[in-house]
């Protein structure tokens, strides 16, 4: 569906329509994409697409502001919620499954929100309106959570047969899913050899993920007795964030398991002989976990709100309302607010007290600036298993309502890792968990 | 607030300066709501006897329960009188904060339940802590502050709980005291509580610890105050 237009999806639509009239029984899909699934808005409808941290944190802080007065409408593909975040902690073995997974329906219940668990299939802005797998909803304002993809044209060049191979046989698991799985199966029996990480460019998501990834997977290596290597390929020239607390573990901890490779950047992408060609050099493995560039997510690109330069969001600094459509607000790792991190944590931030506090004033008629508040960040990153330990960057903003932005007021780090951080590690998870979730 | 509510307010006030005259002047200040009063409870120490105002390090937390059995709280002397001041909620409600009590006026109470996303401390963890000036927080690099490490709200103990930095939107909640006869009481509350949201989180927890929801929310009459390495295994500072 990706290289589709939106013409060429109204167009199915209307196909599907008129096959619905012909044949009932056997177009339920088609037809029910065409229906209307909820009564025509009050004038006060917020339609969320994407239940991630971004979409869950506006649904509920949304009715938590405003209660009945707003009708808050949360559209989700997934079954089941499964977080991104603290999933290099489960990757390394240090946590159960269950503690990333979440359901839907507990907060929709307790707040009051409708959760409608559909696939969105296009977004026609003129019309305010989500077409999903099961109907269409109408909107007064959208608040669009889509994640990001993987850029794999990146790589291939339009490809289509290697990126898919390259998505099956390495996959990125950076979208939670089946693809974190397969990456824990891996890791967990690679017995010999070299196993690459490659770290996608900046801007992506969670920057200090791919380390931690790295430490945790030689964690695994360490503790299974791997005679490996494992090669990480930085496009950057250094390690960032927290670049002093990684170097330290990997050379106190992991110093005959991981190889950090500097100004790596990604000439060629071979997976099925196994080779990448970098900057830095042309590197051969047996195992890799290869992570393409990030964009923004589809659906943003569906909805036409995707600047093609930068492959994400363009939205206002304070508000996040996108510059191409202010009754679009843009949630999470698909917007670009500059300083901003694309993470879990500044995604429930930033939608807490920019985009929920904005979207509020909105509807009771007040000034959206007056209202926002500045954001903070904090991000653990666990870089040993045995004990557990971590590192931490917490970052403080502040609005500067003269350049009507948010700028850094204060960045504190703690790269010397300790068993404390890592028990904050989880507390930090658990408190934004029964935020979103309980 | 309605004709209804503010009356509600004052008798709340009322009934609780009857107990303690010098707070009735300054909590009937337009309190907004913000004053809740609860059963009066002795804080007492270990051995079931009364706290001394001599019984209290100064910088040192200690943790009592109030006014549920399962809802905790912080109890620093701060060495020195800790003055009144207002306190802004989220909402734009304002209240005056007592300031300290005791001999000195320099001891204060907090609910220890993070009013950011409800980190409190158990008998494993403390998370939310009192950084005394000797023992500077690392991650801003400054003492005399309440610290949660789980995403780095801080909170001033000196100007009733209010925000320093981080992500809280509101202060801390007061626990309000009151200081007769060389005993120290616990009275009420002062803020915005976080009970209500508390009990539905931690339930599983709660009923584990406690026997049953209904248990952990009984209300206590005496309340047993300890240093906080007393209670949890670890304190978590960072």
């Amino acid at each position: 569906m990706a290289d589709f237009s939106r013409r060429d999806v109204f167009k199915l639509a209307g196909v599907g329509a008129l096959i619905g009239t012909m044949h009932l029984s056997s177009t339920a899909c088609a037809a029910t994409t065409a229906s209307r699934m909820l009564p025509p808005s009050k004038g006060n409808r917020v339609v969320i697409v994407g239940g991630g941290w971004a979409g869950m944190t506006a649904a509920k802080h949304l009715k938590k502001e405003m209660g009945d007065k707003v009708d808050v409408v949360l559209i989700e593909k997934r079954k089941i919620f499964m977080s991104c975040p603290i999933s290099n902690v489960w990757l390394g073995g240090l946590v159960e499954m269950d503690f990333l997974m979440h359901d839907f329906h507990t907060p929709a219940s307790k707040y009051g929100y409708t959760f409608i668990n559909a696939t969105v299939t296009d977004i026609d802005r003129d019309k305010k309106r989500v077409y999903t797998t099961e109907g269409y909803v109408d909107y007064d304002y959208l608040i669009l959570a889509p994640g990001i993809r993987y850029n794999y044209d990146a790589w291939f060049k339009g490809d289509k047969d290697m990126a898919r191979i390259c998505a099956t046989h390495f996959p990125s698991a950076f979208i939670p899913g089946s693809e974190h799985v397969a990456l824990k199966r891996k890791v967990d029996n690679f017995e010999e050899g070299t196993f690459v990480l490659v770290v996608p460019p900046p801007p992506h998501r969670c920057p200090p993920a791919p380390y931690e990834r790295a430490a945790m997977i030689a964690h695994v290596f360490k503790k299974n007795g791997v005679k490996g290597r494992l090669i990480i390929l930085d496009p950057k020239d250094q390690i960032k964030p927290k670049g002093p607390g990684f170097r330290q573990a990997y050379e106190q901890l992991y110093l005959d398991i991981v190889e950090y490779v500097p100004n790596a950047k990604v000439k060629e992408v071979d997976p099925v002989n196994k080779v990448i060609k970098t900057t830095a050099g042309d590197f051969k493995f047996d195992d890799a976990n290869l992570n393409p560039p990030h964009q923004a997510g589809d659906l943003a690109w569906k909805a036409g709100l995707v600047n093609p330069k930068t492959g994400w969001c363009d939205v206002d600094q304070l508000t996040l309302q996108s510059k191409l459509d202010p009754h679009v607000f843009v949630a999470g790792d698909a917007s670009s607010v500059k300083g901003f991190p694309k993470s879990g944590d500044m995604a429930h931030n930033h939608t807490q007290n920019m985009v929920v506090k904005a979207l509020t004033a909105l509807l009771k008629g007040k000034d959206p600036y007056e209202a926002v508040k500045a954001p903070t960040n904090t991000c653990y990153s666990m870089v040993n298993g045995s004990p557990k330990e971590a590192i931490v960057i917490n970052v403080l903003y502040e609005i500067d309502r003269k350049k009507k932005a948010p700028v850094k007021k204060k960045v504190n780090v703690e790269n010397t890792r300790s068993a404390r951080l890592a028990h904050a590690t989880f507390e930090w998870a658990k408190a934004l968990y029964r935020d979103m979730f309980s | 607030m309605n004709r209804r509510e503010f009356l509600k307010v004052c008798s709340t006030v009322a009934t609780a300066s009857l107990a303690s005259p010098s707070l009735f002047s300054k909590l009937v200040q337009a309190q907004e709501g913000a004053f809740k009063k609860y059963k009066k409870a002795l804080l007492v120490k270990e051995d079931g006897s009364p706290l001394k105002p001599e019984d209290l390090k100064v910088g040192k937390e200690y943790i009592f329960f109030y006014p549920y059995r399962s809802t905790p709280c912080m109890l620093i002397d701060l060495g020195e009188e800790v003055k009144g001041t207002q306190v802004k909620l989220s909402d734009g409600t304002t209240y005056y904060w007592q300031g300290g009590v005791g001999p000195k006026k320099s001891v204060v109470a907090y609910c220890s339940i993070c009013p950011h996303q409800l980190s409190y401390p158990t008998p494993e963890f403390s998370f939310i802590n009192y950084y005394p000036s000797d023992t500077p927080s690392k991650v801003v690099g400054r003492g005399n502050v309440i610290q949660c490490c789980a995403h780095m709200s801080i909170f001033d103990p000196k100007k009733g709980g209010t925000v320093i930095d981080g992500p809280a939107p509101n202060p801390l909640l007061t626990i309000v005291l009151e200081f007769s006869d060389g005993k120290f009481y616990a009275v009420g509350t002062l803020g915005k509580e976080p009970f209500e949201d508390f009990f539905d989180a931690y339930r599983r927890g709660l009923r584990k610890r406690y026997g049953s929801s209904r248990k952990a929310k009984e209300l206590v009459e005496k309340s047993t105050v300890v240093e906080v390495e007393k209670y949890a295994k670890e304190i978590i500072r960072c």
